[in-house]
């Protein structure tokens, strides 16, 4: 794994904005077939996860909260539950490539799921519904369809930033 | 020749210190944020307050739509309004008919109203909006309408369509409001079923259906029984139709019954609802 040089990290963060701006506008409309808005991909945890992964746009804990308080302002339902989420998945990263290798695209790959599925939970645990407890079914399809949205995110990553 | 590549700047583990002391200020940061949100609502007050932040999302949205509406208008033939005008015309007629055997329902309601002493004012008054976009955000369903303030639409106001209870105002800004359906988990309402005393209580259980998790096996109950507004709450006039039973389900305790409902008002995009005025008295 080799850091971003400075080139690099300017288009990273101007498809960063591009990319936060798309993903607001996708959050706000259904997809078509799906009538259940609970299984509906999460984008911004995909972004966000994408560009962690990545590590291009220089994204650090005070930037990951500054755009999580962004995101509740326009989306969210309390303020300051995207910083957290942000801030947990920026954390994990950080610790798995403390301790482990991660070199391969399977690993990352995995370490993706890893990361969007703790999101989840973490989303679940602060969410403001009365509904503690989500059904195993619809956390899996979220994330599935989250994962679909970070492996789009991944591949915009990997065309428009030079490697 | 072939270069070899530059693996100075080449890193297998992270090595940067971790950052637990900005960690646990950030986190702690958050934790007081959300805390204070629950308690204060400062967000719905921040929304409430720059209807700027959420504005320009709903109106590049529902663009599109209001594009082709417009180029529609424009292009329209003098021969599909005439169409249109007769086909409005035959609809106010049959609509006038069923006017008038309302009024008559009306005042021999009224007569027995009087005899029994009955005084509960059933006037049911409010503003048409349209259902715009977007009907989702972020992985929760939310019913946008077309008015707000502006048009003294209030926060906790009734929704209702011609089907039957749609939602509840939960956010206003000047243009638009935003309704929580009946069918979100965060939901209740209260109930009675038509032709009965038994008076309950329907959670939303976000997936588009309505239950009661206690339903007394004691009290008798049947696939597609009625659901209508109790009104015992007041926000909600009585005898605005709910849903219809479709499963009944045992629990664990013998006591009890589990009961679905299906919502009777299914509000697609671009149709109209009603918002309810408040009554302060």
């Amino acid at each position: 794994m080799t850091s971003p040089t400075k080139i690099q990290q300017i288009q990273a963060k101007k498809l960063f904005i591009i990319l936060f701006i798309i993903s607001l506008f996708l959050s706000h409309l259904g997809l078509v077939g799906i009538e259940d808005s609970s299984i509906m991909p999460n984008y911004f945890i995909a972004l966000i996860v994408s560009f962690i992964v990545a590590k291009k746009a220089g994204l650090n804990l005070f930037k990951l909260v500054t755009i999580g308080l962004i995101v509740d302002l326009f989306t969210g339902q309390l303020i300051g539950q995207y910083g957290l989420i942000f801030m947990v998945i920026y954390i994990l990263d950080f610790s798995v490539n403390k301790i482990l290798v991660i070199k391969y695209q399977k690993q990352i790959e995995s370490l993706s799921i890893f990361l969007i599925l703790f999101s989840f939970v973490v989303l679940w645990l602060t969410s403001q519904s009365y509904n503690v407890f989500i059904t195993p079914k619809i956390l899996l399809l979220q994330s599935i369809f989250t994962f679909i949205a970070y492996l789009f995110f991944k591949a915009l990553i990997n065309k428009f930033i030079s490697r | 020749m072939a270069q070899k590549p530059n693996r100075s700047n080449l890193k297998l583990f992270n090595r940067d210190t971790f950052p637990i002391s900005t960690f646990l200020i950030l986190f702690f940061l958050c934790l007081v944020l959300m805390g204070s949100d629950f308690r204060y609502q400062i967000l719905k007050q921040i929304r409430l307050e720059i209807p700027i932040i959420i504005a320009p999302i709903n109106n590049l949205i529902n663009l599109p739509v209001n594009l082709f509406r417009e180029s529609k208008d424009t292009f329209v033939t003098k021969k599909l309004l005439k169409e249109k005008i007769t086909r409005m015309e035959e609809a106010i007629y049959l609509l006038s008919i069923k006017v008038q055997e309302n009024q008559l329902l009306k005042s021999e309601n009224n007569i027995l109203r009087n005899i029994l002493k009955i005084q509960k004012n059933f006037n049911i008054s409010g503003t048409t909006a349209e259902i715009i976009l977007p009907e989702v955000r972020n992985g929760h369903s939310i019913i946008t309408i077309n008015k707000g303030s502006k048009n003294n639409i209030q926060a906790g106001s009734a929704v209702i369509n011609n089907k039957g209870l749609v939602g509840q105002v939960v956010n206003t800004s000047d243009s638009y409001s935003e309704i929580r359906p009946i069918t979100s988990e965060s939901y209740a309402v209260p109930a009675i079923m038509e032709n009965a005393k038994q008076n309950v209580i329907l959670y939303g259980n976000g997936n588009g259906e309505l239950v009661i998790p206690l339903f007394p096996g004691s009290n008798s109950i049947k696939i597609n029984d009625i659901f209508v507004t109790s009104g015992v709450d007041t926000l909600y006039p009585k005898g605005i139709r709910i849903g219809r039973v479709t499963e009944i389900m045992p629990t664990k305790s013998p006591k009890f019954n589990h009961i679905l409902v299906k919502p009777f008002s299914q509000p697609t995009t671009f149709s109209f609802i009603t918002v309810l005025k408040i009554k302060n008295d």
